[in-house]
């Protein structure tokens, strides 16, 4: 029986063979992230969630850039919404992220503030900045360096269905902002309009739910509130503006003028309500008006400015553009960057995707939207009346997380029963401890 | 194990009444549709154009047989792609899954060597941890190991997985060990041993274990959440969860998609029933 | 089954039962021992089995080691530490424990997953039960089919039930709401009420659980010896008191694996209400699975997020625990 011998050192072989093989295979996966050549043209990466009007415009601004700069390609890469920012972390964590990616001046401050993105410092020269609205470049800045571009802002109005409004005796609508209807006002048109609505149909909805939360703080504006004092540390909403905001927009849904799943919490963006008839009246950003209100709504639909109370007031909307620090061709990104915020480039951008500008040169500029121009001005008009301290107040770089117990507690508030002082209370502490933990 | 025997008491027992059988198959076909109609719901819905559901006019029964939502969506994303990829990690987890599981049920049930009975106990426990509190430290290694973003990213951690093993030592305790020994005695080692005699007896355990390793990554979601975020490696499951993370849902859209991506799974179930069965009575044997 | 596992590895768990009865004893496996082999060929036969075995262990060890083990390992390590998979981590000791307690979400998921596993797990293994009852005459024509209709769903995906799920509850368009309406009854909010959100998570997961429980009820009526029934029958008892004093007490250890295995899917739910109701609304629908993955991969606070998954497994531990000691109390009675 001398086999065994031989047979063992067969069997050692087999078993390392084996256990080599199953780490080689471990060994040779390699992420499928397109890697940056050495020669040839420089690749940059650049992802985003995009609107179908959005993503057209992108790949017009995109071929525009290639033109013009040969030794350049930019790899456009259109993700959903739900999934981008998951992603984004994930490949941060990972290293393998894109050279450019497209975030919300609500929730740059997440990235800016963990130095993940790239410092555009050595890119831009002050004429280049002050071809901004102050507001936005401090927008996409942390503490004093800015950190990507102002792409473009958003803002929303009230748009309405006229045939329902008429069918409910509602003929005079505001349509100057000096004019705006008084929170008093705007509730009993509500009231009036839902009269007449049958079962299953409510007089309007706010587009606030998951990260649009933040577009509630126009109503603490509007009742002269604030959500930070001037410190932009501590909570200043547990006051009676804000109980006062909060009691009143908890009252849509108490009174059933709003559908119930239009709350914050909401998984699903209601967009598909206003042109299915199923609400009169739409609290809508302006971006939706080429996808899922132009195309879908056959009736006749005008928008009105926000109701005011102590003051008139807005939210900011709106997208920067940020680089990461990961990136291997950062003076690549940086110029593309650049480009998507050249006068050309955004004036395109906001014409198709129905979105205002940032750059000073074309605030005032008549644009040519593609879709209801005539909205459009308006919409302009109701961005101007947001003021400086407001727009810090949401850029922080804590915001992310106070959004979130945003969603959360007006959730509790407007569908759990929990009263306005509760949850006031809940978003000081939540703004308490989110702002003592970025510092 | 009796079986019902036809013995005059138990005859009569199942002769019963016949309006008892009656009853019994209607009840029976009531829940057969019951199970069959979600599925049904799908279908129909599939066949509708988006439009019509949205305005609420859509019937019970497809009005027209319009495919246009299918052919709108495999334009729109990478669906054949997705199948690729599916398919891709299907298989190689299951050569590895399926490799790996067979040869080490057959050492824990046939060959004794020291420690056995503690490494079996704690490749059993691994059972009972839940993926929560493995998936970021697995996600990390997975970066380590630069498989990130990769579908080997999917496969190559999910291998670890002791209820394979378990079934094959289950079922390898019950080859009889008087082949074995009249193989040692036939002077074969452990290795021929265990591949002339032992695995050619092992064409039930293998079906089996292919069969629901497959399923499982066919179906898998979790992990591949976790791991894919470029659009054209998704798996089907992350494919189908992109198509309803769209800013406006295309209810008609998503449902055949699903339908789509459920197909392969029905068909195996229906072609491989008996293996199914089997696996499932396997896991259950005490 | 694999539609409301946690995704990562198939089965999940067996009943201990099953688990205990498979630890292999501390003897030598008798395969081929060293038995008739003298000598120093007897040694070199047990030392070439036992590196035949530990080689064809090996690539096992080696995928546990790295993907199972060594993340456990790091899991303990990581619930202890304030992470973001950004930057810096810092070590916190058990404060993330401490917050999970003072953390109103955690115990709301906890409720939900408790509340969940208990509408779930009696109904399907006892509908499970029943139609196995009734299909369990093998001279039913049309049996197989029949068991086939009702099996089917489990090789559906979790994700694909979620959809059609969400579909046929969708309170604006779905036909559930359709189908009270057409009997006059009224229409529900499936997916802005709480309670009924639940139940639409019920509902899909009974139509995925049930052929699992009934295929092995069946086999488990099939494997019954049928003289007691018989005897049973001879003294007169009728079909519910066949049922009560002779069936149900010998289907007794299936009906233990099952409710146990149920649980244990119950607890780890997570494909299933990620895709439908994403724990909403207001995390009503929220399950201790669902709440970790979104701690660790959208709020990146991983540290807390592996806190969660440790109280998870305690719980299934716990669980696990507690039935065996009552399984060999009853095996002892």
């Amino acid at each position: 029986m001398n086999q065994p011998r031989a047979l063992s050192r067969r069997q050692f072989l087999a078993a390392s063979g084996l256990a080599a093989g199953a780490l080689g295979v471990a060994a040779c996966g390699g992420s499928s992230a397109p890697k940056s050549k050495k020669s040839g043209p420089a690749t940059v990466t650049f992802t985003t969630w995009a609107g179908a009007a959005e993503a057209t415009a992108f790949k017009q601004i995109v071929t525009a850039f290639e033109a013009a700069n040969k030794s350049i390609k930019v790899n456009l890469d259109i993700v959903p919404y739900a999934e981008m920012f998951q992603g984004i972390d994930a490949k941060l964590q990972a290293g393998d992220a894109p050279d450019m990616f497209r975030v919300t001046y609500t929730n740059l401050g997440i990235y800016s503030s963990k130095n993940v993105l790239l410092d555009m410092t050595p890119y831009v020269d002050s004429a280049f900045i002050s071809q901004f609205q102050p507001a936005y470049w401090s927008a996409i800045s942390f503490k004093g360096k800015p950190y990507g571009v102002p792409h473009q802002t958003d803002t929303t109005m009230l748009l309405y269905n006229k045939d329902m409004l008429d069918a409910a005796g509602v003929t005079s609508v505001p349509d100057t902002l000096a004019s705006t209807w008084t929170w008093e006002e705007f509730l009993a048109v509500a009231k009036k309009v839902q009269a007449k609505l049958p079962a299953g149909h409510y007089a309007f909805m706010y587009d606030w739910a998951q990260t649009g939360a933040f577009r509630w703080l126009s109503w603490l504006f509007e009742a002269g509130g604030n959500l930070l004092n001037a410190d932009l540390k501590t909570p200043a909403i547990n006051s009676p503006a804000g109980l006062k905001a909060i009691e009143f927009t908890q009252s849509f849904f108490t009174e059933q003028l709003v559908p119930k799943n239009t709350s914050t919490g909401n998984a699903t963006y209601p967009d598909s309500l206003f042109p299915a008839k199923t609400i009169a009246m739409a609290f809508a950003a302006d971006f939706l008006l080429p996808g899922d209100i132009a195309s879908a709504a056959k009736f006749p639909y005008a928008a009105t400015f926000q109701p005011r109370d102590v003051t008139v007031s807005s939210d900011l909307g709106g997208n920067g553009i940020v680089g990461t620090n990961q990136s291997k061709n950062p003076e690549a990104a940086a110029e593309f960057l650049k480009f998507l915020v050249s006068r050309q480039s955004q004036q395109t951008f906001c014409e198709q995707a129905c979105e205002l500008p940032t750059r000073k040169d074309l605030v005032d500029a008549t644009l040519n939207w593609t879709v209801r121009p005539d909205l459009m001005k308006m919409f302009v008009q109701q961005a101007t009346v947001l003021t400086p301290f407001q727009v810090e107040q949401v850029t922080i770089p804590a915001f992310g997380s106070i959004n979130t117990a945003l969603q959360n507690q007006l959730d509790a508030a407007f569908v759990g029963g929990q009263s306005a002082s509760t949850t006031a209370a809940n978003i000081s502490s939540a703004v308490s401890s989110a702002t003592a933990a970025s510092a | 194990m009796t079986p019902a025997s036809t013995t005059s008491v138990s005859y009569s027992m199942r002769r019963g009444r016949r309006s008892w059988r009656i009853t019994r198959h209607v009840i029976t076909i009531v829940i057969c549709a019951v199970m069959a109609f979600p599925i049904y719901w799908m279908i129909v819905t599939a066949l509708t154009p988006n439009s019509d559901l949205i305005a609420g006019v859509a019937g019970y029964w497809p009005r027209h047989f319009d495919i246009g939502n299918f052919t709108q969506a495999f334009a729109a994303q990478p669906w054949g792609r997705w199948f690729l990829n599916t398919v891709l990690v299907g298989v190689a987890s299951v050569l590895l899954t399926v490799s790996t599981n067979v040869l080490a049920g057959y050492a824990f049930a046939k060959l004794a060597f020291r420690g056995k009975v503690l490494i079996f106990f704690l490749l059993l426990s691994t059972m009972m941890v839940p993926i929560q509190v493995t998936m970021v430290p697995t996600f990390r290694i997975t970066v380590d190991l630069h498989m990130f973003g990769s579908l080997w990213g999917v496969i190559i951690p999910e291998v670890a997985a002791a209820f394979g093993i378990f079934l094959s030592r289950q079922f390898m305790m019950s080859i009889p060990n008087e082949l074995l020994e009249a193989a040692r005695i036939d002077g074969a080692g452990h290795v021929r041993t265990f591949l002339r005699v032992v695995l050619p007896l092992c064409k039930p355990l293998i079906a089996v274990l292919v069969l629901f390793n497959f399923m499982f990554r066919w179906n898998d979601f979790a992990w591949p959440l976790i791991i894919l975020k470029n659009p054209a490696d998704y798996t089907l499951p992350v494919g189908l969860l992109f198509l309803q993370g769209q800013y406006t849902v295309n209810y008609a859209q998503m449902l055949g998609m699903a339908l789509v991506t459920i197909l392969p799974m029905l068909v195996l179930f229906i072609a491989l029933q008996r293996y199914f069965v089997e696996g499932l009575l396997r896991s259950g044997i005490r | 089954m694999s539609s409301d596992l946690n995704g990562a590895r198939p089965g999940g768990t067996t009943g201990s039962e099953a688990l205990i009865a498979s630890v292999p004893s501390a003897e030598p496996a008798t395969a081929a021992g060293p038995k008739g082999m003298a000598g120093l060929a007897g040694r070199w036969w047990a030392i070439s089995e036992t590196l035949t075995a530990y080689s064809f262990l090996a690539p096992t060890i080696a995928f546990f080691a790295v993907f199972m083990f060594l993340p456990i390992g790091l899991g303990f390590w990581l619930s202890l530490e304030n992470s973001s998979g950004f930057g810096v981590s810092t070590f916190v000791g058990l404060a993330n424990y401490r917050a999970m307690i003072h953390d109103p979400i955690f115990w709301k998921t906890l409720g939900n997953t408790a509340i969940y596993t208990i509408l779930t797990v009696p109904s399907s293994v006892l509908i499970g039960l029943a139609i196995a009852l009734l299909l369990k005459d093998e001279f039913l024509r049309g049996r197989n089919i029949y068991r086939s209709f009702v099996y089917f769903p489990m090789v559906i995906s979790g994700v694909a039930t979620a959809i059609v799920g969400g579909w046929m509850f969708n309170e604006n368009l779905g036909v559930a709401d359709k189908f009270l309406a057409a009997v006059h009854l009224p229409t529900i909010h499936w997916q802005s009420s709480s309670f009924p959100a639940m139940m639409s998570l019920v509902v899909m997961t009974l139509w995925t659980r049930v052929g699992f429980n009934m295929v092995i009820y069946l086999a488990g009526l099939q494997n019954m010896d049928s003289s007691y029934l018989e005897a049973a029958a001879v003294d007169g008892a009728g079909p519910w008191r066949r049922f009560r004093r002779v069936t149900w007490p010998m289907l007794g250890p299936t009906t233990f694996f099952l409710v146990v295995m149920n649980v244990i899917y119950s607890f780890q739910v997570f494909d299933l209400v990620y895709v439908m109701t994403g724990g909403g609304p207001s995390n009503s629908t929220n399950m201790l699975g669902v709440y970790a993955y979104q701690q660790g991969f959208i709020e990146n606070q991983q540290g807390y997020a592996t806190a969660i998954g440790m109280a998870l497994f305690v719980l299934v531990l716990a669980f696990t625990a507690i039935q065996w000691r009552v399984s060999r109390h009853r095996d002892l009675a």
